[in-house]
């Protein structure tokens, strides 16, 4: 779904894998134009799986992972090959007229290919650059490779997760990058609002994953500082103190619970069927449960293991108790909630045919959204972008074409 | 130079609670913008804990580690919103502002008069930030949501376990809070932006699971092109190995991960396993992964031996993916993090000085700053109603007198 907030703004992408063009798929989903300039080869994320059964063995088709025609929805395609003097004399036509460049190269990528990013802001004052990489642009470790799940380890969010019996356990997929990706657009944003509302110029943002993961663990490293305390593996509770906040095993698979006031306790007991623990000094007031906390546990357990998570839910829906199911992917894309606020949307893409894939996370107001439009083939828009829009005739792209600059 | 100038004429007003709605205000204020925290001294935010958990005279709801953090930069004022007064007082300071940013329940706000469209008429160029947990609509808009809740309900707990099964598990950071709050922040950057050209604020709804099932959007594709419910992969990789996570001699642990032969031989450099590098079982990405377990065995043993210090040095310097696996502790200790200095040391009231995360967006020319300590309870309230609302002295003693505005902590009704 695509709002109109910043239909006035351009953005080039020269991003790769997932971090950078979730970053430009936010943008466009607010309505800004992306030019997604890729390699004549095609970016890296455009073999990154899941892919179609039919298309997987399929070598002409390989270039089309169904994760990219996702994360690159929305976007213009065209391939430049940057190594060539002649490409980036392109590029530096489209940023003429750009508010912002996105990148995440490995750091020095850019000033190698002699476009130094305090040059270009030179060039193009109205230009902001926001530049995305494993552990930003500078320092001892700015270089070394990085991985999901090393980033989610270093940055803090795997520590205290998993059974305290074995090793920790890594947050599933990208959820770090994903993070990443959305402080990356926000920077962007910034950069553009400081510019309009009178700094004037643009200017030079740097996105550091690791850090960007270190944000979001819940600021552990400060309660450490308050209270010497490191917060350790709790096993399915995810943390211990004055509350329950568990996994627990139900009839029929898992439910999560997540309950903290003394009013959720008192529906919670309420629900079990022994209203008399809420008037039980062990379990009446927070110290108290946290001293208790596995006796209450074992409580939970007892009572979850006799009911289905559905029902549990619906309990819990009745009675104000935060308790949930645990939805797979499958039972995630048929969720009655997501279905009635038309959450999900179809993608026709050429290759892949119909996906349906997550509309979009935030809700404007103030205009209806129009769809997405698929992610493009590799240099699908070189003739409207590289010709219409910069005056290239078509011999001369044709001759670029064949000496591998586009 | 540091912040852009215009950014502090522009004013938001925060009634949200706990993390997500007061991030988005959080990384407003260190933007520049001027933030008004409202609270009741009975209805606190609860991320500043309770009464129950220390004698008044220790001001337990000034300790809060995670409200002093999510908080900074702000304002702080207290309204009894319960009380036509305290309505009153909020309206003209929403009148006067230019965002404003709520987490209540669904209904709520409207229930306070403060709803959209009492407020979008009082100000037509306000924009407002709700952040529902699974949105004002639909037949579950009214179910309670957490954090965790939204983790779960977005499709990321499922696919958290060990990939030898067992239950799942819920992750350490309540990651529906923070990836909902992180995108309030965007929809406030762009709603401000359309406004600069059409004159006029909105609404932006955030359903919190709304933001978070994006980020399991391989998973969703996964199933609808294999037909298959995607497994938990547990600490491995759909075709990567080794990948995990692996104990170390002082009982710390690391991370790897192997993606091609590159990574592959350095591995084996770096941990001294040549015979591994020669082995036919791990000799091609595909036999590796079809003999994931017996390379396991084979590593476990070699890594136990190492410090996760040495351990990760090692690995990192032949070009190998690795790292420790940090606590928070470690994490205030990491090399990179502090060479790019990215905690702020901040002395706080009652607390003193500690350090805390910085601004992630590192911006050349107009530096965001998080270093500037979060509210008392009203620790504003004279100044906010002086300089906004024009009050007088004698106004602002009566609202003390009649409860509307106060600080210090009441126990909640």
């Amino acid at each position: 779904m695509i709002f109109d907030a910043l239909n006035d703004t351009r953005v080039v992408d020269l991003t790769h894998y997932i971090a950078g063009p979730y970053a430009t798929r936010l943008l466009a989903q607010l309505g800004a134009e992306i030019i997604k300039v890729e390699p004549p080869q095609g970016e890296g994320g455009r073999r990154l799986g899941p892919f179609h059964d039919a298309v997987a063995t399929d070598t002409a088709h390989i270039d089309r992972g169904a994760l990219f025609a996702f994360l690159n929805a929305d976007k213009l395609g065209v391939t430049l090959n940057l190594k060539h003097p002649r490409a980036r004399e392109l590029l530096c036509h489209l940023l003429a007229t750009a508010d912002l460049l996105v990148e995440n190269f490995v750091p020095g990528t850019l000033a190698r290919l002699g476009l130094d990013p305090a040059l270009l802001l030179d060039r193009f004052p109205k230009l902001s650059i926001v530049s995305i990489s494993n552990f930003g642009q500078d320092g001892p470790d700015r270089d070394s490779p990085l991985n999901d799940i090393v980033l989610a380890a270093r940055g803090g969010w795997t520590y205290a997760v998993g059974d305290p019996a074995r090793e920790p356990l890594s947050p599933p997929g990208s959820l770090a990058q994903y993070v990443g990706a959305v402080y990356a657009a926000i920077g962007g944003l910034q950069a553009l609002l400081a510019r309009d509302l009178g700094h004037g110029r643009g200017q030079h943002v740097d996105i550091s994953l690791l850090e960007a993961t270190v944000a979001t663990m819940i600021y552990d490293t400060v309660t450490f500082q308050y209270t010497g305390i490191v917060r350790e593996r709790a096993g399915k509770r995810y943390a211990v103190g004055p509350f329950l906040l568990v996994t627990v095993r139900c009839r029929d698979g898992y439910a999560g619970l997540h309950c903290v006031s003394d009013l959720q306790f008192q529906s919670l007991f309420a629900m079990m069927g022994r209203p008399e623990l809420a008037a039980d000094e062990k379990f009446s007031r927070a110290i108290a449960r946290m001293a208790n906390n596995d006796e209450l546990l074992a409580i939970v357990e007892e009572f979850f293991a006799r009911h289905d998570a559905d029902w549990l839910y619906a309990q819990g829906r009745a009675r104000a108790i935060p308790i949930v199911p645990i939805p797979t992917a499958a039972q995630v894309l048929e969720w009655e909630q997501l279905k009635a606020r038309s959450y999900f949307e179809t993608i026709d893409d050429p290759v892949l045919g119909k996906l349906r894939v997550p509309g979009g996370p935030l809700r404007f107001t103030s205009n209806r959204p129009a769809p997405s439009r698929p992610a493009p083939r590799l240099g699908e828009h070189n003739r409207i972008v590289l010709g219409d829009r910069l005056g290239l005739a078509t011999d001369e792209l044709a001759r670029l074409r064949a000496e591998g600059v586009v | 130079m540091s912040i852009a100038a215009g950014l502090e004429k522009i004013r938001a007003l925060d009634l949200s609670m706990g993390w997500a709605g007061p991030l988005v205000t959080e990384m407003l204020a260190e933007m520049g913008v001027q933030v008004i925290k409202v609270e009741d001294t009975r209805n606190f935010d609860w991320w500043r804990g309770s009464l129950s958990m220390g004698p008044p005279e220790m001001q337990p709801v000034e300790r809060s580690s995670v409200f002093n953090t999510a908080n900074r930069g702000k304002l702080g004022l207290t309204l009894d919103l319960s009380r036509p007064e305290g309505v009153a007082i909020l309206k003209r300071l929403a009148a006067a502002s230019d965002i404003l940013v709520e987490n209540f329940s669904p209904g709520t706000i409207g229930r306070l008069g403060l709803g959209w469209p009492e407020l979008s008429a009082l100000n037509p160029r306000l924009i407002m930030i709700s952040l529902p947990a699974f949105g004002s609509e639909g037949p579950e808009s009214n179910a309670r949501g957490y954090g965790m809740t939204i983790e779960a309900m977005a499709g990321v707990t499922a696919l958290t376990a060990y990939h030898d099964g067992g239950a799942p598990y819920m992750l350490s950071n309540a990651l529906g809070d923070p990836v909902s709050g992180l995108h309030g922040m965007l929809a406030v950057l762009a709603a401000l932006h359309q406004r600069a050209r059409t004159g006029r604020g909105q609404l932006v709804e955030v359903a919190e699971v709304e933001t978070v099932v994006p980020f399991v959007t391989g998973a969703l594709l996964e199933y609808q092109l294999s037909g298959r419910t995607p497994i938990p992969l547990g600490n491995r990789h759909s075709t990567a190995a080794p990948h995990g996570i692996f104990r170390c001699a002082d009982d710390t642990f690391i991370a790897l991960g192997v993606h091609n032969e590159d990574h592959w031989r350095a591995l084996t450099d770096a941990l001294e396993l040549s015979h591994l590098a020669e082995d036919p079982r791990f000799a091609s990405a595909d036999a590796r992964k079809h003999n994931e377990d017996a390379l396991e065995a084979e590593l476990r043993p070699a890594i136990l031996r190492l410090g996760a210090d040495a351990a990760a040095s090692r690995l990192i310097a032949a070009g190998v993916p690795a790292g420790q696996v940090n606590s928070s502790a470690d994490v205030l200790a990491d090399r990179q993090i502090g060479a790019r200095s990215f905690f702020v040391p901040i002395d706080r009231a009652v607390v003193g000085t500690h350090l805390y995360p910085g601004a992630i967006a590192r911006l050349s020319a107009t530096p965001l700053d998080a270093g500037r300590p979060s509210p008392m309870l009203g620790e504003h309230n004279e100044s906010v109603l002086r300089e906004m609302l024009a009050m007088s002295d004698a106004e602002i003693a009566r609202l003390a007198e009649d409860g509307i505005i106060g600080s210090h902590p009441r126990s909640r009704p």
